[in-house]
């Protein structure tokens, strides 16, 4: 399985970098590395590089700061790999523009899967554009008809979760932090009042989800946001 | 005390004597010369004046009064020397006699009390402002019972002597006193004991004890000490040095209840930075220890990954990524702990669905055991409760964790939710079928670094910080948790409630 995407690895730890890169070789992912935010900028604007995994923990400059500068050009999709877990961190990178957070340590796996997910989510951004129709497990909607089924049936969803419900769908995968919510679901300067949004997300998930205690759509990243489940 | 004033009043009876004598012999002399009577009357007058200005109170000047009249009556006006008078007009001569000596007496006297109350309000607050002035520049309790022993020593002229009590109210075991003029000794307290019950049952204003009387110093929480006059100094303070003594303890008692608010607050203070520098510590630490820990993992992984299952590299690599690990598990551990004191001010509560926060926890086990089934029983409806969603997140993970390693793959793990009204208690349940917890683990299973000393030779070691860290998250909430065994079978069931309401 040979794949296109070019990967670049930002991490200052030697052996963690080794470890990625043998890991996406495994998988046939072609890679490159960098150990500082510097050289990973002039990697990014001269390379074309399809995913960035990005250390926030680095010798030169913050982690964040990267993010920043190369938001101001590129959508590629930034995963976070940090040993930092503060919640506030995780969505203060998020909403700075990372598409995903891992926190060290953690598996091969994990990793796999979340570098998929952003791939997948990116491809389908820049293919096909006009796509109306998405779906995960059962559940799909259809953003020109304004319609979602359930396990083929049609579902019946507030105008508000269907607003909530499509944000996902167009972020599949991607973690959404409760502030980027509560401001693209109730508009600016509604505040920080996360309330509304609980409610409307448990009203939701009494419709879409079999048990709302082990959802299989919408997972809850507590202290920073949802994330509708790719798989 | 009695004896002294005895003493006073037979001087200013002397005084008033003497003064109505010689009143009468210049009025003798007067009378020689054929002075007018007049002139007689005008220097017993005098004398009245005289005699209220040198003798304390009113009672002598009026006292002089009666005398001079008699006086008047019996060497002057005829008959002589018997109290009968044949002009009247001789008693209208006394009455105005009587009355301007009454009044003239009273003003004396009065303005004489005022010019010394004057004087000694003066005194009083120039000692005060002594003092404080130099009380303000102490900064030991000990120079404090050193300045006030000096300032009591001169004011009183005596040797005075201040012994303090330390922070839980006992006394010390040496008091300072007054050697003389520039030299202060410490000595021992007697049978400190007895002095300690004596004045916490003190009814009057000091304790008289066979050397000293002891004046105590109250401060606002406890007594911070006594000052002690000697006893025959003491037994002669009149009422106003007993005032101004009073007056002087309260300015002592302030300034060391001041001084005591400061040491307390520094050392609070030195805590608190303490407590944040071994936080910071060790949050560096288990930080650090993050991404060697990945690098391990991760490796070993890469290791197993290459090698086939039945070959020896799997295995060895396969217990190099478990000990990695288990480490991993600790360094979380850890950094929660000092996360949760860092958090003992700011527990971030809101409202948040059980449902949610039970789901969180749950995805978090399917990552670590994807082949376990763990049951949910919560009701329908959407139950929100005021919690740190983090944190609970987290006690229930270490409450699963702790299901899944003490049972097998096939036993049911029970997670359930109620809201108990009538207490205002939202009840987590975390159950099992497992082995359960042994009966002499239930009293300390919350203790920190507590491991049981029951589980076989294949267990896992912990360290002890899991359940301890749970406990603390609850009792942060204001909620409860408890450990017991099913009653029915085996395995162990964990409860921990929160209150349903805000408390604040």
């Amino acid at each position: 399985m040979k794949h296109t995407e070019m990967i670049l690895i930002v991490e200052d730890d030697a052996q963690i970098r080794n470890f990625i890169a043998y890991t996406l070789k495994q998988e046939g992912f072609p890679c490159q590395s960098a150990s500082t935010a510097q050289n990973a900028l002039v990697q990014l604007v001269s390379g074309q590089f399809d995913l960035v995994l990005l250390d926030l923990g680095l010798p030169d400059y913050d982690g964040m700061e990267v993010i920043h500068k190369v938001r101001e050009w590129s959508q590629i999709p930034i995963i976070v790999v940090s040993a930092r877990d503060m919640d506030s961190e995780k969505a203060a990178a998020l909403d700075g523009g990372a598409d995903d957070y891992l926190t060290k340590p953690f598996s091969a796996t994990e990793l796999m899967a979340r570098i998929r997910v952003a791939l997948r989510h990116s491809s389908r951004f820049h293919g096909v554009m006009e796509q109306t129709v998405y779906s995960v497990g059962g559940l799909s909607i259809d953003l020109e008809k304004h319609q979602v089924s359930l396990d083929g049936q049609r579902l019946h969803v507030t105008p508000m979760e269907y607003n909530l419900l499509s944000l996902f769908f167009r972020n599949m995968g991607k973690v959404l932090t409760t502030q980027y919510i509560i401001k693209e679901i109730y508009g600016p300067g509604y505040g920080n009042d996360t309330q509304a949004l609980r409610a409307l997300m448990a009203a939701l998930r009494r419709k879409i989800e079999k048990s709302p205690a082990k959802p299989r759509y919408i997972l809850t990243e507590i202290g920073v946001g949802y994330r509708l489940a790719d798989e | 005390m009695p004896a002294v004033s005895f003493h006073h009043k037979m001087k200013d009876i002397l005084c008033m004597v003497v003064m109505v004598g010689v009143a009468t012999i210049i009025g003798y002399v007067f009378r020689t010369f054929r002075f007018p009577e007049t002139n007689i009357v005008v220097v017993y007058i005098l004398s009245v004046i005289l005699t209220a200005r040198l003798t304390d109170g009113y009672v002598c000047g009026i006292a002089a009064t009666v005398l001079s009249t008699c006086a008047f009556n019996i060497f002057f006006t005829s008959p002589y020397y018997t109290l009968s008078v044949d002009d009247p007009t001789y008693l209208i001569t006394f009455s105005i006699m009587a009355a301007t000596s009454v009044i003239t007496s009273a003003l004396t006297s009065k303005e004489k009390q005022m010019t010394a109350d004057a004087v000694r309000k003066e005194q009083e607050s120039g000692t005060l402002y002594y003092l404080t002035s130099h009380l303000a520049d102490a900064d030991s309790i000990n120079s404090i019972a050193s300045i006030t022993v000096s300032s009591i020593s001169t004011i009183m002229e005596c040797k005075a002597a201040c012994l303090c009590f330390d922070e839980k109210g006992m006394p010390e075991r040496t008091f300072i006193q007054q050697k003389n003029e520039h030299e202060q000794i410490r000595r021992s307290v007697k049978d400190p004991d007895a002095l300690v019950h004596r004045i916490e049952n003190l009814r009057t204003d000091y304790d008289e004890g066979d050397e000293f009387y002891d004046w105590p110093i109250y401060g606002s929480e406890s007594i911070l000490g006594v000052v002690r006059i000697p006893k025959e100094r003491a037994s002669s303070l009149n009422e106003q040095q007993k005032r101004l003594l009073h007056s002087m303890i309260e300015c002592v008692s302030l300034a060391m209840d001041r001084l005591r608010v400061m040491q307390e607050k520094i050392r609070s203070q030195e805590e608190a930075n303490q407590e944040r520098y071994r936080g910071n510590l060790l949050r560096a630490i288990s930080h650090d220890l993050r991404t060697p820990l990945a690098g391990i993992m991760g490796t070993s992984e890469m290791i197993m990954d290459m090698s086939e299952q039945n070959e020896p590299r799997y295995e060895l690599a396969q217990g190099i990524y478990k000990d990695a690990d288990w480490l991993r598990g600790l360094v979380e551990n850890i950094l929660s702990l000092t996360r949760l004191q860092d958090g003992r001010l700011t527990l971030h509560k809101q409202m948040e669905p059980v449902e949610e926060v039970i789901g969180a926890a749950l995805n978090v086990i399917a990552k670590r055991a994807p082949e376990r089934e763990i049951t949910v029983d919560i009701p329908d409806e959407i139950v929100m409760v005021p919690m740190d969603a983090g944190l609970i997140e987290q006690v229930l993970t270490n409450l699963l964790d702790n299901a899944i390693k003490h049972t097998q793959v096939q036993d049911e793990i029970i997670v359930a939710f109620r809201k108990d009204e009538q207490s205002g208690q939202a009840v987590f349940t975390v159950s099992d079928h497992g082995t359960g917890i042994l009966d002499e683990d239930l009293p300390k299973i919350f203790e920190m670094f507590y491991t049981t000393k029951g589980s076989g030779p294949d267990a896992r070691r912990g360290i002890g910080l899991g359940l301890a860290i749970c406990e603390s998250i609850i009792r942060a909430h204001g909620g409860t948790i408890t450990a017991s065994n099913q009653k029915k079978g085996t395995g162990a069931v964990f409860e921990f409630t929160l209150p349903l309401e805000e408390s604040e």
